[in-house]
């Protein structure tokens, strides 16, 4: 199964929004295939430096620093399943 | 209205790294004499004070313009700022982590260095060094 690790921090108003959007994208991949993660980077920052993170919001897939930055949903959707063939 | 040393006093600075700041443009004086003395107000010690401290948390001069620039925006929040100050602690925890494998490597060296005694050129230490840069020279030419 993949799993999507969103990382940012809570009180973001902007990020919740988007996030929402990209969730869902995940959840219509089917969550038998994709596992959905919101990682609150102040609580688990030393997780994200293991992972590389720089910046917040960051997404990784399978434990790999993917998106810098919340990518559009189309885009996230191609990664995912260019992963999922 | 205080003068550039006064100022600089004010935020313990000297003051060259006040003439530094307005050149980085993150300061001005409130206004010149007659004579082309700088002469600034209260909020140019608020200010200063200001940049000194962010610089004391690890923030780079351009990072401060950025905080003073949302300090001074009226779109911007706290939030924004936040967000900053984030970004900053994720660097901090990225360079406190590879000064940790410095650490850690160098302990290693040390330990593997048991006779004080040794001549310079049987130093495991100088010996280890010399061949991480001939690998790294390696590296480069197979790269």
């Amino acid at each position: 199964m993949l799993k999507v690790e969103v990382f940012s921090s809570p009180g973001c108003g902007k990020c919740a929004q988007a996030r929402d959007v990209l969730k869902e994208v995940v959840e219509s991949l089917g969550t038998d295939k994709v596992s959905w993660r919101e990682v609150n980077i102040l609580e688990e920052m030393d997780y994200a430096v293991d992972l590389g993170i720089m910046a917040s919001p960051s997404i990784a897939i399978d434990g790999k620093l993917e998106f810098t930055s919340l990518p559009r949903a189309s885009t996230l959707r191609a990664a995912l399943l260019r992963r999922l063939e | 209205m205080y003068a550039i040393g006064k100022l600089a006093q004010q935020a313990d600075v000297t003051p060259d790294t006040v003439r530094y700041y307005e050149k980085e443009g993150l300061l001005a004086p409130t206004r010149k004499t007659e004579a082309g003395y700088r002469l600034y107000d209260s909020d140019a010690v608020r200010r200063l004070r200001f940049i000194r401290q962010a610089q004391q948390c690890g923030f780079s001069l351009a990072e401060i313009g950025e905080l003073l620039a949302l300090k001074n925006s009226d779109e911007a929040c706290c939030k924004d700022v936040r967000s900053v100050a984030i970004g900053k602690k994720l660097q901090l925890e990225h360079k406190i982590r590879a000064l940790q494998l410095m650490s850690h490597a160098l302990g290693e060296l040390i330990t593997s260095c048991n006779d004080e005694a040794r001549p310079l050129d049987a130093c495991p230490i100088l010996a280890a060094l010399e061949s991480s840069v001939a690998k790294q020279a390696k590296g480069g030419r197979d790269a």
